[in-house]
């Protein structure tokens, strides 16, 4: 029985190796050579031209600028509509909740591309095209349905006891939010945040049609260079995106360890007092 | 003075299809609980015991009544603005804050500084017999601690009511005794006024200076543990408070006839005429006489012999009805399940109710 469990982790280190580390290393081979063609194994001639090409760029880290900040700010707007919806659709008898989910989860169901090009015909007509506005409202769409998941789970396992608890110890509904939902939601928003910032990132039709090319975000950056430019710096782009993206991660989860580590360093010291 | 009034508060169910039965989730109250009282709701689940705690926390919204602490009218004032405090069947401390933290809530809630407010909640902590934990988290806390806890941040902010909802039911029985020590050893040296729900008498007699026993969505009847055990109203009551023994029957000329013709006595109380039901508690059946006079006899046949702390209980069959009685235990080795037995009804002892 114990052999089992070890024996599935090396299975699936394997699995995880194959198909996610192995991908980059192609990706790194080709952004660092010159001229690597077929049949040679290995690049034959190294070279920085596409990454010197890359980082000297202007435009890369304008790029990268206008993506995470569109990115953040659909994130933020999605937390401030999550929450109330969650919270009512959660915790009131909703007559037909089912509709409003439905309506709420529909950008995740039906095509991009076919709402996209309702929104652009609004779009064009309100003259948000062609502005960071204009794509920020945009992506709302695609990346609010996780973000309302994930707090709608949150809430799920938030009983009202709580908040009645509070209120019998004198807290009116400001506090109530902050020091008794909240804590409980954060994860929730951390993981609804993660998605909703990833999504974002990697949106390039509906950011292309919205833009229509003057809001230039990395995929917008990145896709002349995939379809058949140059697959040296294309390849240095993917790096640059999938580094941009993890770090992103990474900062998120680290802000979200040390909301609970904050508490937790007084009890560490508590614990070391302890005979 | 700061009494608790409840004057008619009543709750009426929302659901339409309730409405052609029974509308009433709780039928007008009426009560009157002094200032610094213990005071029990006592009563089967489903009898509307939290529902009507949770109407004078304010956590649910009255259909009609009002509720008055001393000439102030709280029937309006939200929940957070009454000064009450709860204490629910989990402790349901904050998971996140400290113990410290958790017990000063209600201090931070009123807007007391940091340093006064640790201290208070360093102090409550000391009374509930947890000094030292106030760095720890709830989740390195048992059941039991925690619940103390819930308890030091209730009364922290000298709260004018403190309610309890079966605070102590989640708990094993050892510690439940342990809790209701210290509980009622804490509410005379803070003397505040507790509304204490449960369901369970044995908790509600140990700690009441009075208790209501609520059925059916009413209140059934007020008094002390006493009163209600030896002079219950209602055999609903009565049978809620582990009185089994009751006889229909009726009295005429100061004497009384069951109608299923076991037992026959004088009454010792000054009844007119009519019909009754006979309440006899299983301590006023004895086996032997002692020679007094004002004992009715009955035979039986001893049905169940039970052991518990020091003494027998038997279930004695007569005829078709069931008596319950407790023997010392000497008296119940003469005897064995299966015989014949004398029991002797102290009809001085005996509780006659009109229904």
């Amino acid at each position: 029985m114990k052999k089992h469990p070890r024996f599935l982790s090396l299975f699936l280190f394997i699995g995880v190796f194959i198909f996610v580390i192995v991908p980059f290393v192609p990706l790194i081979f080709t952004s660092l050579s010159f001229g690597w063609r077929w049949p040679d194994v290995v690049p034959q001639a190294w070279s920085l031209r596409a990454w010197e090409y890359v980082v000297n760029d202007g435009r890369t880290w304008q790029a990268v600028g206008i993506s995470l900040s569109i990115a953040l700010i659909v994130t933020a707007i999605n937390i401030a509509l999550a929450i109330p919806a969650a919270n009512a659709l959660m915790r009131y008898p909703v007559r037909g909740k089912w509709l409003f989910e439905a309506i709420i989860f529909s950008p995740i169901i039906i095509p991009p591309f076919i709402s996209v090009m309702g929104i652009h015909l609004t779009f064009l007509r309100l003259g948000l095209t062609e502005t960071v506005l204009g794509v920020v409202l945009a992506h709302i769409a695609p990346t609010l349905p996780y973000m309302f998941r994930a707090l709608m789970i949150s809430y799920q396992t938030l009983s009202t006891d709580w908040e009645d608890q509070a209120r019998m110890l004198g807290a009116g509904a400001m506090p109530r939010f902050f020091h008794v939902v909240l804590p409980h939601l954060a994860p929730g928003i951390v993981a609804g945040a993660s998605l909703s910032v990833l999504i974002s990132l990697s949106q390039y039709l509906i950011t292309f049609i919205i833009g229509a090319g003057q809001v230039v975000t990395l995929p917008i950056l990145l896709f002349p260079f995939i379809s058949g430019g140059d697959p040296g710096v294309a390849s240095a782009y993917s790096l640059l995106y999938a580094a941009i993206a993890i770090l992103t991660l990474i900062v998120m989860d680290a802000a979200l360890r040390r909301y609970y580590q904050r508490n937790k360093a007084t009890k560490e010291q508590a614990k070391g007092v302890k005979p | 003075m700061s009494d608790l009034r409840i004057i008619d508060i009543q709750k009426r169910y929302i659901s339409a299809q309730a409405r052609e039965e029974n509308p009433f989730m709780l039928h007008p109250v009426r009560l009157a609980i002094r200032e610094g009282e213990f005071f029990s709701l006592l009563g089967p689940s489903g009898c509307g015991k939290t529902t009507l705690l949770k109407l004078v926390a304010g956590l649910l919204e009255a259909d009609g009544g009002e509720l008055w602490v001393g000439d102030e009218n709280l029937t309006n004032v939200p929940p957070e603005s009454r000064r009450f405090a709860m204490v629910f069947q989990q402790s349901l401390l904050f998971p996140h804050k400290t113990i410290e933290d958790n017990v000063a809530f209600g201090l931070k809630m009123q807007k007391v500084g940091k340093q006064q407010r640790l201290k208070a909640a360093r102090e409550m902590l000391e009374h509930v017999g947890l000094s030292g934990f106030g760095s720890r988290f709830p989740d390195e806390l048992s059941g039991g601690q925690q619940q103390r806890v819930a308890l030091a941040r209730a009364l922290v902010a000298n709260p004018r009511v403190l309610l309890m909802d079966e605070p102590f039911s989640a708990l094993d029985p050892g510690l439940r005794q342990e809790m209701r020590e210290l509980l009622s050893r804490i509410q005379k040296e803070f003397r505040v006024t507790v509304l204490f729900v449960t369901h369970d008498r044995d908790e509600a007699f140990a700690l009441s200076d009075r208790i209501a026993v609520m059925g059916e969505g009413k209140l059934q009847q007020v008094g002390s543990a006493r009163e209600l055990y030896e002079r219950p109203e209602t055999t609903t009551v009565a049978s809620f408070l582990g009185l089994r023994n009751i006889l229909g029957g009726v009295i005429e000329n100061g004497h009384f006839a069951s109608s299923d013709k076991i037992m026959e006595a004088a009454v010792h109380l000054p009844l007119s005429d009519g019909d009754y039901f006979m309440v006899i508690r299983p301590e006023a059946i004895k086996a032997s006489e002692n020679g007094q006079s004002g004992h009715a006899r009955v035979r039986g046949v001893v049905q169940e012999m039970k052991y518990g702390r020091g003494i027998y209980s038997l279930i004695v069959k007569v005829r078709k009805q069931l008596l319950e009685c407790v023997l010392t235990i000497a008296q119940a080795e003469k005897t064995a399940v299966g015989e014949p037995i004398d029991l002797f009804v102290d009809m001085k002892e005996v509780w006659f109710l009109k229904e």
